[in-house]
């Protein structure tokens, strides 16, 4: 049982970065980026190709995917979704469809379907007692802590995460405040894009590279995130644990791949009782 | 040659059954479901299921009908709580578990074995050797048949109930329509086109399994309804022969360029839909086709509702 709940907390973490980088551009920009799935596996084969190309170290290869992403997302807004925000945001879920395929296919074009795997050595995992914990689990739940320990420091205390609220809280005011709003979402895409990289890697650890990862979590991920009540990004991290353990514990009593219906049970559930989320608080209209 | 245009042409036709599908719930009803192909699977098994126990196909197209309708309106009120943006992430939702069950649940479906030996519908009628032009036939039959049904939706009261509930939900709502009503009787209605177009992928095919039927099916139904124009059902059908003809045609292109493979192809080609998608949305939001002329309620000369 604590060994469920640990691993359930593992879970829970590698989809706490890519639903605080979804709901980080949703209470931004208002729309939800189907594309953060392709962007997931776009990071994850970056950085495979900094360190199983260019023979770098794990770490380092992820900083400098991370970065490099961020750029590309800030680009990638700016060509598709940028001559695009002044329409519905029904618009945008469409076009974000189509990034996410043309991205997924960039992939596949350059690196093939089969499924690929870090340099790493390969350790024995390390045992507390009854728990087992994998050196990748170790990785994500430290790598995942301090990523929202920093996330959350811009958030609350510095200028550009008083501006990121302010833009979310009301878009007009921020302007006429004098904050460029511009700006704000390029900051929101860059942090949104490493996010979602590191955990392409962390996710490539946990499991495999290939082109498909992204999608995989695009469900969950989307779940974490409503949970948390979608337009309060710190709440997605909550979201995202809670999905986790959930998901973990219904192991009990389904098999182990019916774990997407699990998700999308919670997700239903969720969206016909409290679809405003377990922590957000009432927003959502009809 | 002949094999060849006979072939293209049917899966044109039900390439643009699911275009036309789409068109009233994201053409006129600005609903998005991104989860099309996961209702388009489930068309194909109800109808092979049934046929393979020895139902008759047309009896099996039916009930592939009605359960695809049901299922799509069953998901429609889902999302009775909120705003139409949700439909995305539930009817995708739907379908990616959708497929885990029909891959999964072996003793229903046979899993990635697939189901072999669907009849055709109406086999006998046609002389031998014969069959595969009567099947087209029945498609073109059913692309018609759905067309002039939309066609007369569009210039129902319904049609407009639906594309003003797409241009302003608020305004509806006021009016006191039920804009809830409008969301699940058009995904109904989308539904059922679906579970037609299924049925006649898996009795064309004669064989399904669940990698037939992925995201892609979705994207390109998109397209389709986008190049066409959204709301025009005539832009629809022309756009779903212009994307297949041009997705066939672009196989051609291994000939051409020496070290390409077949599945760097395929990768190009989704490349190309995806970003032609984005382009499309940007430059040319209206499509090439026209909305059927009714639509006053974009007509600025037009009083407004």
């Amino acid at each position: 049982m604590a060994q469920l709940l640990i691993n359930g907390i593992v879970a829970g973490l590698l989809l706490a970065l890519p639903a605080l980088a979804l709901s980080l551009t949703f209470s931004v920009l208002r729309f939800a980026n189907y594309a953060i799935g392709s962007y997931l596996s776009c990071g994850a084969y970056l950085v495979y190709v900094g360190n199983v190309g260019l023979g770098l170290p794990l770490w380092l290869a992820a900083g400098a995917g991370a970065v490099l992403f961020a750029i590309f997302a800030v680009a990638i807004d700016w060509l598709a979704f940028r001559p695009l925000r002044n329409r519905s945001g029904v618009i945008l879920l469409v076009a974000s469809m189509g990034v996410a395929i043309a991205l997924e296919n960039v992939i596949r074009f350059f690196a093939g379907n089969s499924p690929r795997a870090y340099a790493v050595a390969v350790a024995r995992p390390m045992r507390f007692g009854d728990i087992r914990l994998n050196h990748e689990q170790l990785t994500i739940l430290l790598t995942v802590t301090a990523s929202l320990a920093v996330v959350w420091i811009v958030f609350r205390f510095t200028r550009l995460g008083r501006m990121m609220r302010a833009v979310a809280d009301n878009p007009d005011l921020a302007a006429v405040r004098g904050i460029s709003r511009a700006r704000v979402v390029a900051y929101v895409w860059l942090i949104s894009g490493a996010l979602t990289a590191l955990s392409g890697v962390l996710v490539g650890l946990d499991a495999n590279v290939e082109p498909q990862m992204g999608w995989t979590y695009l469900l969950p991920v989307f779940t974490a995130a409503i949970l948390g009540g979608i337009a309060n990004p710190m709440a997605a991290v909550a979201g995202a644990l809670t999905l986790g353990i959930a998901e973990e514990l219904a192991t009990l009593v389904m098999p182990v791949h019916y774990r997407m219906i699990v998700t999308f049970l919670v997700m239903v559930a969720l969206l016909l009782v409290r679809p405003w989320g377990l922590f957000g608080t009432r927003w959502v209209t009809k | 040659m002949m094999v060849y245009l006979i072939a293209t042409l049917t899966v044109v036709a039900i390439a643009a059954l699911v275009g036309l599908a789409l068109n009233p719930q994201w053409g006129m009803g600005g609903l998005v479901n991104f989860g099309l192909f996961g209702f388009y699977m489930l068309g194909a098994y109800i109808a092979a299921l049934l046929t393979v126990q020895g139902l008759p196909p047309l009896i099996s197209l039916a009930v592939a009908m009605i359960g695809v309708a049901a299922v799509s309106a069953v998901s429609a009120l889902i999302t009775v709580r909120l705003s139409e943006d949700y439909l995305a992430i539930v009817t995708l939702g739907f379908a990616e578990c959708l497929r885990l069950l029909i891959s999964n649940e072996t003793w229903l479906t046979r899993g990635m074995l697939g189901v072999t030996g669907i009849d055709r519908p109406l086999q006998g009628w046609w002389p031998p050797g014969w069959s595969d032009i009567g099947f087209l036939a029945l498609a073109l039959l059913a692309v018609v048949a759905v067309y002039a049904a939309l066609q007369a939706l569009a210039r129902s009261p319904f049609g407009r109930l639906v594309r003003a509930t797409r241009d302003d939900a608020g305004v509806v709502e006021a009016l006191g329509k039920s804009v809830l009503g409008v969301r699940v009787r058009v995904f109904a209605m989308g539904g059922a086109i679906l579970g037609l177009a299924g049925s006649l992928h898996a009795f064309y095919y004669s064989y399904i399994d669940p990698s037939q039927f992925g995201p892609i099916i979705t994207v390109y139904a998109f397209m389709a309804v986008v190049v066409g124009g959204r709301g025009s059902n005539r832009g629809v059908i022309a756009s779903a022969f212009t994307l297949i003809f041009f997705l066939e045609g672009s196989r051609f292109l291994i000939d051409f360029v020496p070290g390409l493979g077949a599945s760097e192809l395929a990768a190009i080609r989704l490349f190309l839909v995806g970003v032609a998608l984005v382009a499309l949305l940007i430059f040319k939001p209206d499509g090439f086709g026209r909305e059927p002329r009714s639509v006053l309620v974009n007509d600025p000369s037009s009083p407004s509702l």
